[in-house]
């Protein structure tokens, strides 16, 4: 469903990713792993066009959205988490919901209406979200004023609410403990169920090699490896760019 | 009520236009310090239309809106790669360039109540409609200030749209706006373009009030006020700005002995108002509050 082909992005005279290519397919979760600085979160921002690629391109299901500005790219199914929590903080949580929810273009109703008019509330809708999320018991609260794991999953929760297909998520279990992270893995294998491609960077190897179906290693925003969690962790190249020596 | 004291109403007022015009660029995130040219472009329209066409006050403020908001509109799609301190460099920029070509444009007409038109450092004399119209001073007032709470009660009503909604959404977080599909750019040159809008209307009605109207007037001060004015009085509701107006032109002017020394008065109190409310009095947070509460209670 995700084809990336030998895209780079240069930042002044440092190549972030260069010449990358892997594919996601549909209903996959695939770990996107490397060191400090290999590239990683770079790569989720081309796919969602914060910025542009330097060269190569980006296609979802066959339609190429390299020149796509990242609201359109939305709208073609793409959402994600940020790997520095960010959130409408002096919103409340349910609010945080309703923000995505309310771009859907399927609930248009006229223009005027849908520019102009009051807001469509759907109570229901951002209930079932928060639920599924585990928020369930934070509707009324502040964004700003959730603890750190439960901000994280309602990041997660307003990815979900803007019905993608293929979701994004940048080191979602960083700063986690052991019980949050199974939770947390429980939670990705949940939107799989529901049909969802997942490529998920993180460097928690306990979440990556616990829950991925294939995982592509970066370095110097180059891939060194790819392939199941066995085969990357035997692999000698990836052991020799986590120790710092590639 | 004293001839002065309706001066004084009616400069707040005129300048809650640019203080409102201030605060829409604020809403979408970017700060300006040009939307003094925009009270001039509709300064000059309106000026322009009154006297040397004879058209009709409605006409002239509605011209006076559209061609401002035109040339914000041109701004902000040339500025759309822009942000942050180079957004608020270039629209400077274009109000400097704007006020300059003022001193050079010269298009003068003879009539029975003198020689009007553009005329280069001169200005634009003899903007005679009120005096034409037999408009006192009361009655100016009374549309001023009807066209400042039309304005008002439009954007509390909007404040509720989707439109204002995502608008803020961008001015606080632009990725994470785009990132659940809201399109920046959109809010971003819609916004530009209103300001110009209301900053033109606002201008207009200065003109027809001052009846003359010169290039040195349209300065980096007057957009600097109306700036500071939003950022006192806080981005959460449109009454905001009018606070900072109040505050400035209210107290500190039309209390005689203070107004002398207004400037450096506004300079402190507007360095003390921001250690107190570092988001300006009534802030996006305390709005949020007050709906939490309001919310809350007809739940309850
Ligand atoms: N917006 C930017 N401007 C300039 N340089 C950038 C920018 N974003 C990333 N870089 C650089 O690109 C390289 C790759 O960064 P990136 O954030 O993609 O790494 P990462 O793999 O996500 O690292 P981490 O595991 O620390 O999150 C780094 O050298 C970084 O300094
Ligand atoms: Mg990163």
């Amino acid at each position: 469903m995700l084809k990336i082909k030998n895209i780079g992005k240069n930042f002044g005279g440092v190549k972030a990713v260069d010449d990358l290519s892997f594919n996601v397919d549909k209903g996959e979760i695939v770990g996107l792993i490397g060191p400090n600085g290999s590239g990683k979160s770079t790569t989720i921002n081309l796919i969602c066009g914060v910025f542009p690629v330097d060269f190569g391109n980006i296609s979802v299901n066959e339609q190429n959205i390299s020149s796509l500005p990242t609201h359109e790219r939305v709208a073609s199914g793409i959402s994600r988490t940020f790997q520095n929590i960010r959130l409408f903080k002096d919103l409340s949580v349910w609010q945080n919901i309703w923000v995505a929810l309310q771009q859907d273009s399927d609930q248009s109703s006229g223009w005027m209406r849908e520019w102009f008019g009051n807001s469509k509330l759907q109570k229901e809708k951002i209930k079932e979200i928060l639920v599924f999320s585990g928020l369930g018991d934070r509707f009324d609260d502040l964004a700003g004023n959730l603890s750190f794991g439960e901000q994280r999953r309602l990041e997660l929760a307003r990815a979900i609410a803007s019905k993608p297909k293929l979701i994004l998520l940048d080191e979602p279990a960083a700063g986690m403990n052991s019980d949050e992270v199974a939770d947390l893995r429980q939670r990705i294998l949940d939107l799989k169920k529901l049909g969802l491609t997942v490529l998920l960077v993180e460097h928690v190897m306990e979440l990556v090699m616990n829950v991925v179906d294939r995982i592509v290693v970066l370095n110097f925003g180059k891939k060194i490896a790819e392939g199941s969690p066995e085969n990357i962790q035997n692999n000698k190249d990836v052991q020799k760019a986590y120790l710092g020596g590639a | 009520m004293s001839l002065y004291f309706v001066t004084i109403l009616t400069n707040m007022t005129l300048i809650s236009f640019i203080a409102i015009s201030a605060y829409l660029i604020l809403i979408v995130g970017e700060v300006s310090f040009g939307q003094q040219a925009f009270f001039g472009i509709g300064a000059y329209i309106t000026a322009t239309l009154t006297t040397l066409l004879g058209l009709d006050i409605v006409i002239a403020l509605f011209f006076s809106f559209m061609v401002s908001a035109s040339f914000a509109l041109v701004l902000s799609v040339l500025t759309i790669r822009l942000s942050g301190f180079y957004f608020a460099v270039a629209s400077l920029s274009f109000a400097e360039l704007f006020r300059l070509s003022l001193y050079k444009i010269e298009y003068t007409v003879e009539t029975n109540s003198g020689t009007v038109g553009p005329n280069g450092p001169e200005g634009f004399q003899n903007i005679r409609w009120i005096f034409e119209n037999n408009v006192s001073p009361d009655n100016f007032l009374v549309i001023a200030v009807s066209s400042l709470l039309a304005l008002i009660i439009l954007l509390i009503f909007m404040e509720n749209s989707k439109l204002f909604k995502n608008a803020r959404l961008v001015g606080k977080d632009q990725i994470v706006a785009q990132s659940i599909g809201i399109r920046p750019f959109f809010y971003r040159v819609g916004f530009i373009t209103l300001a110009g809008g209301v900053a033109g209307f606002g201008g207009g009605l200065f003109a027809l009030f001052n009846t003359y109207i010169e290039p040195s007037m349209f300065g980096i001060m007057l957009g600097v006020h109306g700036l500071a004015y939003s950022i006192i009085g806080g981005l959460g509701y449109p009454l905001g700005p009018l606070i900072g107006v109040f505050i400035d032109i209210g107290l500190l002017e039309s209390v005689r002995f203070l107004s002398e020394y207004r400037m450096i008065l506004f300079g402190g109190l507007v360095a003390a108002i921001l250690i107190i409310f570092p988001e300006g009095i009534i802030s996006p947070r305390l709005i949020s509050r007050i709906k939490r509460k309001l919310v809350k209670k007809t739940n309850a």
